[in-house]
């Protein structure tokens, strides 16, 4: 063993030694055991000449210590960097940031997964077909047709056939309306034969004609029978 | 000479992932962790395992460890909060640790009846401290003052130069050849047919 290097531990396991003389000496040191031999005997000459209880040559403690450390993972200079580098108020916010993005992106997903919005029963035929959706809730004809027809339920109102004005012919609607005026009002039935009446002949003479005008009062009118 | 350079050093390599490092802080500091831990619990061999599980602390503390403060006072802190916790759960339950101990070959029950308070325990610590003492004695004067004015008084090279009026370069010097001196004394008893050739590590 060199002299001069022995000098050094010793200076260094002192704190007495110059910090460029350190690092070298670190080095070597945590490699070495030999020279690691050597400088837990200086701390085990220190404890004796203080006459500290317990003084053992290879003491347990360190003995144990190093069994666990061999298990345990090597501290790295990549992560040691980055917590210095990352000022703690920082981890926070990131954190938030993080949940925040989780919670948008989960409505958004919900959104897409809700039904269709209720307006669709007041869709551009909502004038004849309001009065059907309201007979198909109460379990009316309308919903024997359909499930003759072999189409399935539906809470919304379904679709016309573009190019038809109407679901179902004006004439058999108002047979149908005739049928159930016990249910309905005088006027309002009245109002509503003499819109059928209206409505049937431009839709029998042009059965391509688009969807028929809207109208909102009557919509309503219909709606609240 | 900056003060806890060295045990800087050790902790800067310790975090650049260099364990070896660390057993030579443990070393450096175990006697020392257990005679503090020593003031909290009466047993020994409570003490060494609640030394063990602050040195374990401290490693996984040590990404946090800036050096503002010295690396003893850290580990020190770190110490008494260990055996305070220690204490209090000994108290709810007691034979509660937190360190795993099961991957410990050497840690059984015979190896607790080797504990430094047992008869053999107090034998060796007392074996060692004759042998240290024996050979301080046998030293020249100006040897036997450096090494004792730095272990017992724990006087800086600064001060024990200003005491023995010589220069800081013959301190280090005097107090390297007594830490030899008794080095060599230990290694010859203990290697030389006592049977305790493991206690040199």
């Amino acid at each position: 063993m060199n002299e001069e290097l022995d000098s050094q531990l010793s200076a260094m396991f002192d704190d007495e030694l110059a910090p460029a003389e350190c690092e070298l000496l670190a080095r070597r040191l945590s490699r070495d055991e030999q020279l690691k031999a050597r400088w837990g005997r200086y701390a085990v000459i220190g404890a004796a000449i203080r006459a500290e209880r317990g003084v053992r040559l290879n003491a347990r403690v360190a003995r144990r210590v190093k069994l666990i450390m061999s298990s345990e993972p090597a501290l790295g200079a990549p992560q040691v960097a980055r917590r210095a580098a990352m000022p703690r108020w920082w981890r926070p916010l990131a954190a938030a940031a993080v949940a925040a993005s989780v919670a948008t992106v989960s409505i958004l997903w919900l959104r897409t997964q809700a039904p269709a919005p209720l307006t669709a029963l007041t869709a551009p035929r909502a004038p004849l077909t309001g009065a059907v959706a309201a007979n198909d809730a109460a379990g009316g004809p309308a919903r024997a047709v359909r499930a003759a027809s072999g189409k399935t339920d539906s809470y919304t109102v379904p679709p016309a056939p573009r190019g038809s004005g109407a679901v179902v012919p004006a004439a058999e609607l108002a047979s149908y309306v005739v049928a159930h005026s016990m249910f309905s009002q005088p006027v309002a039935r009245g109002n509503l034969l003499s819109s059928f009446m209206a409505n049937e002949a431009p839709a029998m003479a042009s059965p391509a004609v688009a969807e028929p005008p809207q109208d909102p009062s009557r919509d309503a009118q219909i709606q609240t029978q | 000479m900056s003060a806890d350079a060295s045990d800087l050093s050790l902790v800067r390599r310790v975090q650049r992932g260099d364990k070896g490092a660390f057993d030579a802080l443990v070393l450096k500091y175990q006697h020392k962790l257990v005679k503090l831990v020593m003031r909290y619990v009466r047993n020994p061999a409570e003490a060494e395992d609640i030394a063990q599980e602050a040195f374990i602390k401290a490693y996984r503390a040590l990404p946090q460890f800036r050096g503002d403060s010295a690396f003893y006072t850290w580990l020190y802190r770190i110490a008494i909060n260990t055996a305070k916790n220690a204490v209090v759960s000994r108290d709810r339950s007691p034979i509660e640790y937190s360190v795993d101990r099961s991957s410990d070959e050497s840690y059984d029950m015979q190896g607790r009846m080797k504990d430094a308070e047992t008869p053999e325990g107090l034998v060796l610590t007392d074996e060692i401290r004759s042998i240290v003492n024996a050979a301080i004695d046998a030293l020249p004067e100006d040897l036997r003052t450096a090494i004792v004015l730095r272990e017992l008084e724990g006087l800086s090279y600064e001060e024990i130069a200003a005491a023995m009026d010589c220069p800081v370069g013959t301190v280090r010097s005097r107090i390297f050849r007594a830490r030899e001196a008794i080095d060599r004394r230990l290694r010859e008893v203990f290697e030389g047919g006592l049977g305790r050739a493991e206690e040199l590590g």
